[in-house]
């Protein structure tokens, strides 16, 4: 794949499907010191769902659910990486440092795709369900076996980073055959409307504003450390994003 | 809408007539001396359409067209005539201002 292809691929489906063979010819003619332009182009248009063609109905509706979940998949991966943390916690035991995971569940709720109560539409769910989520689920399996078998605790060097390896990989195959299963459940479940859609993203983007906040006070009553910032720095970002399609979504689709 | 942002020159390299992407920006380069990047082009264009300021110009062969071509619209024409008015104006003002008679 060259760069104008993959700099192509960065837009969102819809504008990829109706202008990336434009895209591609015009990143391919300009070079270089298009890719800045181009790039910027991409995430401008991310952030704005409701400027977005529709080669088929529901399309945007169909991308946005992914999206979230995505969202909601690399905040879980972001969070895991800063565990064990006593400024961002999700249990029951720490209301006031959980708070923010609240309107986030409440955003992950509204934006899920209803499954038609059917035989038949149960029957193709489930078999997507196994297709998609069966090797995701023996990858869990195996690093539960390997964590039980006590084998990585006295571990060291290069052993001991291929487990870790191992551990983040299976996370990452988990939170990605998720968003596979999800994009899966929207080809024939009932998508959610635009306007549940727009208010699953501010919600999600408020827990994620509360998470950055959060974070953030933390960071100015202690010494600041590079692996804190940079969660800070995600978390503003990402609630940014979704709080920025929710609000675009709210205005133009309304 | 500013003046000069990406969707007014689209628009207006677009009243002359139906052109498709690449052509747009070559006639944007002759009105302005400069391409637009394919970010801004191309985002102009989703926004463009989404406000239905432009549409295909011909739907049925659009679809199996590679490069599409796209034309604008009668909201697009009234929002064009809109915005070259008020720069009209803020432009006269602004010349008046500075002593320059405009030709």
């Amino acid at each position: 794949m060259n760069a104008a292809t993959f700099l192509t691929r960065l837009y969102p489906p819809a504008v990829c499907e109706r202008w990336g063979e434009d895209i591609r010819h015009e990143v391919s003619a300009s070079g270089i010191r298009s890719w800045p332009d181009t790039l910027a182009g991409a995430a401008r248009l991310w952030l704005h769902p409701g400027d977005w063609p529709e080669t088929f109905i529901g399309q945007t509706r169909r991308v946005l659910t992914v999206a979230l979940f995505a969202l909601a998949a690399v905040t879980g991966l972001l969070l895991r990486s800063a565990e064990p943390s006593t400024t961002l916690t999700a249990d029951i035991h720490h209301p006031a440092t959980s708070l923010w995971i609240a309107p986030l569940l409440l955003g992950i709720v509204l934006a899920a795709p209803l499954p038609r109560p059917s035989r038949a539409a149960l029957r193709t769910l489930t078999a997507s369900a196994v297709r998609t989520l069966t090797a995701p689920a023996a990858a869990v399996v195996a690093l539960c076996l390997t964590a039980w078998s006590g084998t990585a605790e006295h571990l060291t060097g290069f052993a001991d980073a291929a487990v870790v390896l191992f551990y983040w990989l299976t996370l990452g195959f988990v939170a990605l055959r998720l968003c596979a299963f999800v994009a899966h459940v929207t080809r024939t479940a009932a998508l959610p409307t635009t306007r549940r859609l727009s208010t699953a993203l501010l919600h999600i983007g408020t827990g994620l504003a509360l998470a950055a906040g959060q974070s953030l006070l933390a960071i100015v009553r202690t010494a600041p450390r590079p692996g804190s910032l940079v969660e800070t720095l995600t978390l503003g970002l990402l609630a940014v994003t979704a709080i920025s399609a929710g609000h675009d979504l709210r205005q133009k689709r309304a | 809408m500013r003046s000069n942002d990406a969707q007014m020159l689209v628009l207006t390299v677009l009243a002359d007539g139906p052109l498709h992407g690449y052509a747009i920006n070559t006639a944007i380069e002759e009105l302005t001396g400069r391409k637009l990047g394919p970010g801004s082009l191309y985002g102009a264009l989703s926004r463009l359409e989404a406000r239905e300021l432009i549409q295909p110009a011909d739907q049925a062969a659009e679809a199996q067209e590679r490069h599409r071509t796209m034309q604008i619209t009668d909201a697009g024409r009234d929002q064009l005539r809109a915005e070259l008015q008020q720069m009209a104006r803020i432009s006269a003002a602004g010349l008046r201002a500075l002593g320059i008679t405009p030709a």
